[in-house]
């Protein structure tokens, strides 16, 4: 079915509010308890489309503050790239969660939100009385999204996890790299934005369904899980390990024919070329290797002299080319094939550039620098200008006195105590 | 799972029915955006055609001979297979990739390319809340199935588009898979071997997945935008800008300060050691991770390597990390002694980071996932009876239950023309006569094996 009619009553009762919301997520008040990758950019996708934001810090900060890399490589809590890209578009206050004050003013900002979303170890909240029930019984329609290594429950539920553990031993890991070497992590955090991106639907889901009249409900994360399900192979090599028994393996180089990465005169290009082998053969000039015959596709998985002659002959012709022209070439033909650039090549690509990836956010720590602005390009809720991440603490005053004091019963005067209690 | 106590109040139901979602989707990305919104409850319509072969759908493309397929999967080359090397009579319905990604949906033969199917199509998206698509850009151009021209038969209807690219700018057109992708926006030579040239390293498909879960995070915060303003819109997601936040603090390392990120391997910023270290057997590994003096101090007690603890280059964390290679060689020593699991647990219980490395024999074996009933066991019709990938994450008051298998190729036609659509009986049957819809590709469409043309 579908819901509703342009300016009538939605198909389930919904009464439409009419056209008045300039962001795709505005509206929407969420808590960012987490720390580190996850968490943080399941909120910054939140945060960036337009919901109003509150990180919550202990007092220390979030870890991501000391991971850098930071500005002129020294270290500040205010210039660590990581949580500066992570935590745009959010206000920024402290509290120890484990104090009693830290416990009670939590509970205060959790009812009027409509969505928390947290990385402490299982069974934390609840130690500190501040768990998925305690919150629910006062906001039945509160969204709890808990982010764990393992999951709440389990033999595991205990255990560490980090991005390279968990990639390990949910995801590809052990297929990436070659034949003969150690297995090879994923880029950066990975693991960790895919589980915080899937925690911002799951977020979306639950708060979709409230909308709908329906309570909240408790999210159980594991990255564990989110990488064992990942779409980067894991879902497919376990389905094909069900099928057929067999797991995947690290390939040496040069096992797919005509396929993966390869050099040209001056760097390298990623080509599918058994995708579509003949067209590949034709560009190449090796037309004559299909024979009058034409011949078996599998030909090409069969190893052999016939192989062997066909990526002589691809290894030749790259090797007289420059990768932006293979490249060109190749598309021009509808092969797959792409460039490996370097940061530096892609802040300077053209494409992105015209296409206005970057977004310059002013600090006043770094002064004006570029990020990467965004992920969706929205016809009718354009995405707004970003503000830079929170300094340590930056709205503490504003949130916890000039909008709650009244109901928390503080006044400016109460912060420096809570600041020389740790509360804060 | 063992899930958490219901907080109370009635079990809720899947967030996303009653939403209609068609979907002309190829390879990774776009069926994942498909898959998760199915698995949370929409009623995903897949629309394909039987009388041409879509290649990067059900793989009817290309069938391997079943010997080669057992060669191939022996040396660990893992792509599209069948239930014991069996394609059977209907490959399409049974290969991996297509069940790995597409239970809870139905299948509508339709070829948008051609009048009848396009009248179809539209018909679909008069009755559809979503539309998502990741082919190259001028494929839709072509097909005349451009937003603008949607909108007109669906005012309120929600496009996601997921080029490789982006739908302007000069890569618009490039056909990619995530790997392309990957490489063309720094990720594949971050990750490869620190001390290899970067085509020692294998492909990976991490945009494919990302892309996916964040296109399926903006469909439904989009639903909830219309349902408050009544407005649709077009999302239009590049699989290169999904991927590029991933690479945040790399990109801001160039932008603030003008270092070019280079090849990382298992290197972190600042843990060490950080890395993947061989056990006994062949090709195993364990993954260990320290953050800190006394999680080093812990994994030295339990490797029983005082010598270690002692050594005067690796008693600071500074100076562990300056030392990075010669440390991750001496640890490599002391870890090639002991089992992967066994050491994995004295290591957790001792406080220290670390996992085995699991290929999928493994994972299937993993005690967690069965304490928590992740592994969803299912007979497909025409499949058998087999273990799945799980959810992604799970409610506490919802049923986390995906309610029915991938759809045979054209499986629903008949029910979605008539009950859907608005055709009648015989509008249906003459379109089926055309070869137009129906039940399965035509007999004699797939070659079997695969021959490549000859040259014209």
């Amino acid at each position: 079915m579908v819901r509703g009619e342009p300016g009538g009553t939605a198909a389930d009762g919904r009464q439409p509010k009419g056209d008045t919301l300039a962001q795709l997520i505005e509206g929407m008040r969420v808590l960012d308890v987490g720390r580190n990758a996850a968490a943080p950019y399941a909120a910054k996708l939140l945060a960036d489309y337009g919901a109003d934001v509150i990180k919550v810090e202990h007092p220390a900060g979030d870890p991501a503050r000391r991971a850098g890399p930071f500005l002129h490589d020294e270290p500040n809590p205010e210039t660590s790239a990581l949580f500066l890209h992570l935590n745009t578009n959010k206000r920024g206050i402290t509290l120890d969660l484990a104090t009693p004050e830290g416990q009670r003013i939590l509970r205060r900002l959790a009812a009027d939100a409509d969505a928390i979303i947290e990385d402490f170890a299982p069974g934390q909240l609840e130690a500190w009385g501040i768990g998925y029930e305690a919150l629910a019984a006062a906001h039945p329609e509160l969204v709890l999204a808990s982010i764990t290594p393992f999951g709440q429950s389990g033999p595991y539920r205990d255990y560490r996890g980090s991005e390279i553990t968990l990639q390990a031993m949910g995801g590809s890991l052990h297929s990436n790299g070659s034949a003969g070497r150690y297995p090879v992590k994923l880029g950066g955090h990975a693991a960790h934005y895919y589980a915080g991106t899937a925690a911002a639907l799951a977020v979306m889901l639950a708060c979709y369904r409230v909308d709908g009249g329906e309570g909240g409900d408790w999210i159980d994360l594991a990255v564990y899980e989110t990488q064992a399900g990942s779409m980067d192979r894991r879902r497919y090599f376990l389905t094909v390990a069900a099928y057929i028994g067999y797991p995947a393996r690290r390939q040496s180089p040069g096992s797919h024919v005509i396929s993966g990465v390869r050099p040209t005169r001056d760097g390298y290009v990623n080509v599918a070329g058994l995708h579509r082998p003949e067209a590949l053969l034709r560009l190449i000039g090796r037309e004559d290797l299909l024979g009058p015959e034409g011949i078996e596709r599998s030909a090409f998985t069969e190893p052999g002299a016939f192989l062997d002659e066909v990526e002589a002959s691809f290894l030749a012709w790259l090797l007289q080319r420059g990768k932006r022209e293979v490249v060109d070439e190749m598309q021009s033909r509808r092969i797959l094939a792409g460039l490996l650039q370097t940061t530096e090549d892609l802040l300077e690509d053209e494409h992105y550039r015209s296409r206005g990836v970057w977004e310059t956010v002013d600090h006043p720590k770094t002064g004006p620098i570029e990020y990467p602005g965004r992920q969706l390009v929205l016809s009718e809720t354009p995405k707004a200008p970003a503000t830079r991440a929170p300094l340590l603490s930056e709205h503490t005053a504003e949130v916890l006195v000039d909008e709650l004091g009244a109901d928390l019963g503080l006044t400016h005067a109460d912060l420096p105590r809570l600041r020389a209690e740790g509360v804060i | 799972m063992a899930a958490p106590p219901p907080a109370g109040g009635a079990p809720r139901r899947l967030p996303l029915e009653g939403v209609r979602v068609a979907t002309i989707t190829v390879f990774w990305a776009g069926p994942h955006v498909a898959q998760l919104l199915a698995e949370w409850g929409a009623d995903v319509v897949r629309v394909e055609p039987i009388n041409v072969v879509q290649p990067g759908t059900r793989f009817a493309e290309h069938v391997a001979p079943p010997e080669q397929a057992r060669e191939l999967a022996e040396q660990g080359q893992i792509f599209v297979y069948y239930p014991d090397f069996d394609p059977g009579d209907e490959p399409w319905n049974r290969n991996s990739e297509f069940n790995a990604h597409s239970r809870n949906q139905r299948s509508m033969a339709a070829d948008i390319m051609q009048p009848e199917g396009r009248e179809a199509f539209l018909r679909l998206i008069e009755q559809s809340d979503v539309f998502i698509e990741n082919n190259v850009p001028e494929t839709i151009e072509r097909a005349n199935l451009t937003y603008e021209a949607l909108r007109e038969v669906n005012p309120r209807i929600i496009v996601l588009r997921m080029p490789a690219y982006g739908l302007d700018g000069p890569y618009k057109n490039y056909r990619a898979w995530g790997t392309h992708v990957e490489g063309m926006i720094g990720h594949h030579l971050i990750r490869s071997y620190p001390d290899e040239t970067p085509d020692r390293m294998s492909p990976a498909f991490t945009a494919d997945a990302l892309s996916g879960v964040t296109g399926a995070f903006a469909v439904v915060a989009a639903l909830r935008h219309r349902d408050r303003t009544g407005e649709g819109q077009q999302i239009e997601m590049p699989l290169a800008e999904a991927y590029l936040p991933a690479l945040g603090e790399y990109i801001l390392d160039y932008t603030m300060n003008g270092r070019i990120t280079p090849q990382l391997g298992n290197r972190h910023a600042a843990h060490a050691p950080h890395g993947v270290y061989p056990t006994a057997g062949e090709d195993q590994w364990i993954a260990i991770d320290i953050a800190s003096d006394e999680e080093f101090a812990a994994l030295c007690g339990v490797l029983e390597a005082p010598a270690l603890a002692s050594d005067e280059r690796f008693r600071t964390s500074q100076g562990r990390w300056m030392e990075a290679e010669a440390l991750d060689a001496e640890l490599g020593a002391y870890t090639r002694a002991h089992d992967r699991h066994e050491l994995f647990h004295s290591l957790q219980r001792a406080g220290v980071t670390a996992a085995p490395v699991h290929d999928e024999l493994d994972a299937l074996a993993s005690e967690q996932l069965a304490a928590r009933e992740w592994f969803e066991e299912t007979e497909y019709p025409g499949v058998g009876t087999h273990r799945y990938p799980g959810l992604l994450f799970r409610m506490a008051n919802t049923p986390n239950r995906v309610p029915a298998p991938p759809p045979r190729l054209g499986e629903h036609s008949r029910e979605l023309y008539l009950e859907l659509l608005g055709y009648s009986a015989e509008e249906y049957e003459a379109l089926e006569a055309r070869g137009l819809a129906g039940e399965g590709y035509a007999p004699g469409l797939v070659r079997w094996p695969f021959r490549l043309k000859t040259p014209r």
